[in-house]
């Protein structure tokens, strides 16, 4: 599956990377990082992510 | 560039300091940051957004008992082990295991209840064309809420209530002649508080505390106490903001009737009228932060330790990101940090978005020509400010 960040949405807050933090991280500035394709294995954990993004900013395409 | 000279300095702890003060405003136009009686203030919406966020800093409040001369018993040990608190794999944990409970698509099953409740409400002092609005409205419907996602009797919001703002007393500058008082209500507190965990632990339901008793996450859990602490903090920080923010929202519409006018006609802009009136009036008008190691940001060197406030409402109308600062529900705006923000945004924001924009939507349905009935009383304008006593007369629309 591929994750979509919406960068102009995207804060920085970094709530995902509790969720998935093998998909999403933060830099040493805490600016996101973020793996685009992802193991249908960790469906939950990004879902979770998007879930619980302060700015509604991550989605999945399958 | 700001040279030594020009920094401004801001007396935040006189009692007479206004964030809404044309000496702030000109601090602002002068420079990014003041100079404060602890640590430096951070004004402008730009460097607000990039620093609450570095991983240089950590959150400002752990020695806040310490600062007043708290140093043990039951405040100390709840607030030294409160989410709020905690940093790194401590923090991230809980976070990780209470985020979930809090998100949109759990929220949503209550939102027609929160709508029925404003109506209520309303309803009531809707006859008299006029209600004194904290302790009519704004309390019993910030404090009814909590009892609704929390699988509570709403009967027993004042019990909530009381304990929410006798605690809130800690967050003062006379918290050591508070302190028994303070420490009474946490004891008092807790007991409530686990009582529900034992309930829901063998009678779960559809309700956050349920969802937090069963919360896992490759088989960790949180445990009872790390439960308590957490429902603690949630009644500790769901209740008063939400209470406080309400009654500034409808102080910033009543000052802007054409506002007022514009949500009334399109009540679909009611999320919008939440974020304008927390961007330009925010019951927390600054979020406390701490330099973990000594670091250099453009022109100034901080040292490790050092305390940095970011101001939330004079950034939230910083002309530099928000040509016309005035509150404008139809306009496109970038994000303001009412809530805080980095790893401790709060937590509760989506129920307090969705529970903040139906109380407006209801409350302009059925009211206008706002106006003062009385005399208004209100906290200072810094810290976590808010309407104490908020007196409105007003027309059945």
């Amino acid at each position: 599956m591929k994750v979509i960040v919406d960068r102009t949405k995207c804060d920085n807050h970094g709530q995902c990377t509790f969720a998935a933090p093998t998909v999403f991280r933060l830099d040493e500035r805490g600016i996101l990082q973020y793996e685009e394709n992802v193991d249908e294995s960790l469906r939950d954990e990004v879902e979770e992510a998007s879930d619980v993004c302060p700015a509604q900013a991550i989605r999945i395409s399958d | 560039m700001t040279t030594e000279l020009d920094v401004p300095y801001l007396d935040i702890a006189d009692p007479g300091f206004a964030m809404h003060s044309q000496a702030v405003r000109d601090a602002r136009a002068r420079s990014w940051y003041a100079k404060t009686n602890y640590g430096y203030a951070i004004l402008r919406h730009e460097y607000v957004s990039t620093l609450l966020k570095d991983p240089r800093l950590r959150q400002g409040s752990a020695k806040w008992p310490e600062h007043n001369g708290v140093h043990s018993g039951l405040f100390y040990d709840w607030w030294t082990k409160c989410l709020l608190v905690l940093e790194g794999e401590d923090h991230h944990r809980i976070r990780r295991l209470l985020n979930p409970a809090f998100s949109l698509k759990h929220l949503e099953p209550y939102l027609p209840r929160f709508e029925a409740l404003a109506d209520e409400l309303i309803d009531d002092f809707l006859p008299n064309g006029q209600v004194e609005f904290v302790n009519e409205f704004a309390q019993p419907y910030a404090t009814r809420v909590l009892c609704i996602l929390l699988g509570i009797p709403e009967s027993e919001w004042p019990t909530i209530a009381r304990l929410a703002s006798t605690i809130g007393l800690a967050l003062g500058v006379t918290l050591q002649q508070d302190l028994a008082e303070v420490e009474a209500a946490i004891a008092e507190l807790y007991v409530y508080a686990e009582d529900l965990i034992r309930d829901r632990q063998v009678n779960p339901g559809p309700d956050l505390i349920s969802r937090l008793v069963e919360a896992n996450r490759n088989g960790d859990s949180l445990s009872d106490d790390e439960l308590r602490n957490a429902l603690c903090l949630l009644i500790f920080g769901g209740m008063d903001t939400t209470r406080n923010q309400l009654g500034l929202g409808v102080m910033s519409f009543l000052q802007h009737p054409e506002q007022w006018e514009l949500l009334a006609a399109h009540p679909e802009l009611a999320p919008a009228a939440v974020e304008e009136v927390m961007r330009t009036n925010p019951t927390t008008t600054w979020v406390t932060r701490e330099t973990v190691v000594d670091f250099d940001y453009e022109e100034l060197h901080i040292d490790a330790g050092t305390t940095v406030h970011f101001f939330t409402q004079v950034s939230g109308t910083d002309p530099q990101a928000y040509p016309n600062p005035e509150i404008d529900i139809t306009a496109e705006r970038v994000g303001h940090y009412g809530f805080g923000g980095g790893m401790h945004h709060c937590l509760g924001h989506f129920v307090a978005r969705a529970d903040m924009a139906i109380a407006l939507r209801a409350l302009s349905s059925k009211m206008t020509n706002l106006r003062i009935n009385g005399v208004d009383e209100w906290m200072p304008d810094s810290g976590n400010t808010g309407p104490v006593l908020l007196p409105l007369a007003f027309d059945r629309r």
